[in-house]
């Protein structure tokens, strides 16, 4: 039922479209560096490639500007207002009664959006539901009004509402009905809806022609996995790609930019890559040691290598651009200095440390330079080469003295701060999330910050975080780098893409694929 | 003949038991969650418990063995870890086109690769063996993934006759032959460089027997002896040999299908084992392993068709 009343749609549409040209429908094809979808659930899904396609399928109560992903862009997507108690913790949604959930499944009221949020918070169906802990009830006032009771402040409650992971609005009968296939017929709200998959080739789209914000523009998505890199970008240049996802090389973004009717596109947020270093190992216990490795890596040097349009050097131990972040004063490179600090800890000879390194190239070749870099100063880095799945698991067992990490996140101060430097997240832990260093020293003002209400003092308590970890040398920041993609020029957003927190394209009712 | 096919049958139930219990182990000894794979790097401690618990991946390995052996037997091969979707249906999605390509790509080898093979043995030591055998050597030599690039780029981008995304999902005839085409083509230049070969040295020691001697000697003229005569003796190395070949190809074809972004079985085993899919795994390396054990045995019985002298006992 669901894929004829698209179908339906997508005909209807054509032949309207056909009265002037011949009814061809418009297909947007997208094709990115992946083998296969995992799940187009939005609350379980946590590959880039799965993200990619839930961006254009779903909504939030709100939702950070088209084109845009920074959290004070947040405009009303589902809710058309809201209002909130004057301590924080009560939340009231007034819901658009426009909205309709895709397929057969009807209008969506409040008790889908109660359903969707109790879904988020559930550690049987999520991935993110530490995100909603602080979520003590849910409850639809009325057909069209929402109300969040929350059990403490916490840092953004808008931000948890986007449709991005939990976030994402699915309609309650469709979850209920389809269950575990949620994940493979997935029904939103959104401007294109799910039509079919077809195992390691593609996800396809149609245009939602009831969406509430008026139906998109282009007829069809084609979402394909197209693994090899030279197969997909030969597709590009033959007209069989609109969109490609492309490698993280300035030599890509260079030769992509060389095509006829092409724009090239570095798209946020950017990912932070840096260093964990493991403080409770020796000889990395010593503060004098993880000073000398900050000395050793040359940021400017790794921005070159990975291309300056892609990259930007990091400036602190949560990526830019994040509510709360502070450029911090990060150690120079200065290998003299390093190796003074070697000496002086004991080491006039240098040391010895092993990383667990995953064999992904764009991970690979980055760590081949620190470990040059490294050399000079004397620091020898092993690499434990493995492949990606053994490298997550190992990482977390305390294998890898040194861990390479580039993550986004949710782009707030305090969900990367505690998954990456809070006592609670250390790996091993029962509570564990991706603490790799070990660092502790944070944990007072990461925690007060999490329910702190005056938003200055907030932003305090994050930088004096930072500082501290900086200064302590959890981690070694190295680069930021985007997502970078090419497409035709046929292609016309109405607005500029700065990126999406699903790091694909804002592909929405106003794209349009010029002729 | 039917006797030895079902003892040649039973053997490959043993050879089946055998490698699905290697694989169960092995598969669990690789260091790898697929709980982490599936919930990423943010999942909590709670969620993986969670997963794992309803994965049965936290009881012991022993009783998880006899779970599998018991649902194999019943002809259960449980559902993918990673989709939910059953073993069975995630393969049987993907072998069409492979034993498409496989298929195509084998006729087309041995269809180039026989007659080149015989033309350089008639022609031993000139022009015409000279230039087969270094042929064939590049083709042997050319990696899938760079014979497929070079195809893509002559074929697709300067003369647009082929698309770059052969997707086999073409509706007529004629869409799924342009699809096939190239991917096609890619696998059977190997696989016509190792039937040119072993034919051109099956046949040359053919020709030097003493009965091609007497009927060159009675004045037959040179092709009846090449084709009448020779050929059929010529034939078992290359029957094995596309027989082994066979085998290889449908395992081996994944590079093909990344480069040409076609669906398949090579694909499929890459892909779960990135993903740690157990499940997924097993009944892949069962599903492979028999039809190994299959094209093995019907490689035995053409040895019957082609020398009435071989004897199935």
């Amino acid at each position: 039922m669901t894929m004829k009343r698209i179908a339906l749609g997508v005909v209807s549409a054509a032949l309207l479209a056909g009265t002037a040209l011949p009814a061809l429908a418009q297909t947007l094809t997208v094709a990115v560096p992946g083998n296969d979808l995992a799940t187009l659930d939005p609350h379980r899904a946590s590959a880039t490639f799965d993200k990619n396609v839930i961006n254009w399928m779903f909504n939030g109560l709100v939702r950070t500007a088209p084109g845009q992903f920074q959290l004070d862009t947040i405009e009303p997507d589902i809710a058309e207002s809201w209002e909130t108690s004057e301590d924080g913790l009560v939340w009231t949604f007034t819901l658009r009664q426009d909205v309709l959930c895709h397929g057969d499944y009807g209008p969506l009221t409040a008790s889908d959006v109660v359903y969707s949020l109790n879904r988020a918070a559930s550690p049987e169906t999520s991935s993110y539901s530490a995100d909603y802990a602080a979520f003590e009830t849910v409850e639809a006032l009325d057909d069209h009004t929402v109300q969040i009771t929350l059990s403490n402040p916490i840092p953004t409650v808008l931000g948890l509402l986007v449709p991005f992971n939990g976030g994402a609005i699915i309609c309650e009968a469709a979850g209920t009905e389809l269950g575990d296939g949620f994940g493979r017929n997935p029904v939103g709200t959104g401007p294109f809806a799910f039509v079919e998959y077809q195992s390691q080739q593609f996800v396809r789209l149609a245009a939602n022609t009831e969406y509430f914000r008026g139906a998109p523009e282009i007829d069809e998505i084609l979402f394909r996995y197209v693994a090899s890199d030279s197969s997909r970008d030969l597709a590009f240049q033959s007209g069989e790609v609109d969109i490609v996802n492309g490698r993280f090389e300035q030599s890509w973004l260079d030769r992509m930019a060389g095509l006829p009717d092409t724009t090239v596109q570095v798209l946020g947020p950017y990912e932070l890559h840096q260093l964990h270093l493991n403080m409770t190992q020796p000889p990395l216990d010593d503060i004098r040691v993880r000073q000398a490795i900050a000395h050793a890596i040359d940021r400017d040097q790794l921005v070159a290598f990975r291309g300056e349009m892609l990259t930007r050097p990091a400036t602190s131990v949560i990526p830019s651009g994040y509510l709360g972040h502070e450029p911090q004063t990060l150690l120079e490179h200065d290998v003299e200095r390093a190796r003074e600090l070697l000496a002086e800890a004991g080491y006039p000879d240098g040391i010895d440390l092993r990383t667990v390194q995953t064999t992904l190239p764009a991970m690979l070749t980055t760590m081949e330079v620190v470990q040059a870099q490294l050399a000079e100063a004397g620091i020898r880095l092993n690499f434990e080469l493995v492949d990606h799945p053994t490298f997550h698991e190992q990482i977390r067992q305390d294998l890898s003295q040194v861990v390479y990490y580039g993550a986004s996140r949710l782009p707030v101060a305090d969900i990367f701060l505690t998954q990456f430097f809070d006592s609670d997240s250390i790996v091993q832990k029962p509570t564990a999330v991706t603490n790799f260093s070990h660092c502790d020293v944070a944990d007072a003002e990461i925690e007060a910050a999490r329910t702190e209400i005056d938003p200055e003092r907030q932003a305090e308590l994050w930088q004096e975080a930072q500082r501290k970890i900086v200064e302590a040398i959890c981690a070694v920041p190295m680069y930021e780098m985007g997502q970078p993609y090419a497409w035709t020029n046929r292609l016309e957003f109405a607005v500029p893409q700065e990126g999406s927190l699903n790091l694909s394209p804002s592909i929405n009712e106003t794209t349009r694929l010029a002729d | 003949m039917l006797g030895f096919v079902l003892r040649r049958l039973g053997f490959a139930v043993i050879t089946l038991f055998a490698v699905l219990t290697l694989v169960f182990f092995v598969i669990r000894i690789l260091p790898g969650d697929p709980t982490l794979v599936i919930l990423g790097d943010q999942a909590s401690a709670q969620s993986i418990a969670l997963l794992r618990e309803r994965m049965g991946l936290d009881q012991p390995v022993w009783l998880q063995y006899l779970q599998f052996l018991g649902g194999a037997l019943r002809g259960d091969w449980g559902t993918s870890l990673v989709s939910g979707r059953p073993v069975i249906q995630e393969v049987l999605n993907v072998l069409p086109h492979t034993l498409e390509l496989t298929f195509v790509a084998l006729v087309l080898g041995v269809v180039l690769g026989l007659p080149a093979g015989i033309w350089a043995a008639v022609n031993r030591n000139r022009i015409p063996d000279y230039v087969t055998r270094i042929v064939s050597l590049l083709g042997l030599s050319a990696p899938a993934f760079v014979s497929g690039i070079v195809l893509l780029l002559v074929f697709s981008i300067m003369l647009r006759w082929f698309p770059v995304i052969s997707g086999g999902q073409g509706t007529t005839l004629l869409d799924r032959a342009r699809d096939l085409a190239l991917p096609a083509i890619n696998l059977a230049l190997i696989m016509a460089a190792y039937v040119t070969r072993v034919t051109r040295s099956s046949m040359l020691e053919v020709l030097s027997q003493d009965y091609v001697r007497t009927a060159m000697a009675k004045g037959a003229p040179a092709r009846a002896v090449v084709w009448r005569h020779a050929l059929r003796n010529c034939l078992i190395p290359v029957v094995t040999v596309v027989g082994l070949y066979l085998g290889i190809l449908i395992g081996n074809s994944v590079l093909t299908e990344i480069v040409f972004n076609r669906p398949g079985l090579g694909k499929l085993i890459v892909g779960a084992l990135n993903q740690r899919d157990y499940t997924m795994l097993q009944g892949m390396m069962v599903i492979y392993t028999l039809i190994v054990v299959l094209v093995n045995l019907l490689t035995d019985l053409v040895y019957g068709f082609i020398d009435p002298r071989v004897q199935y006992k």
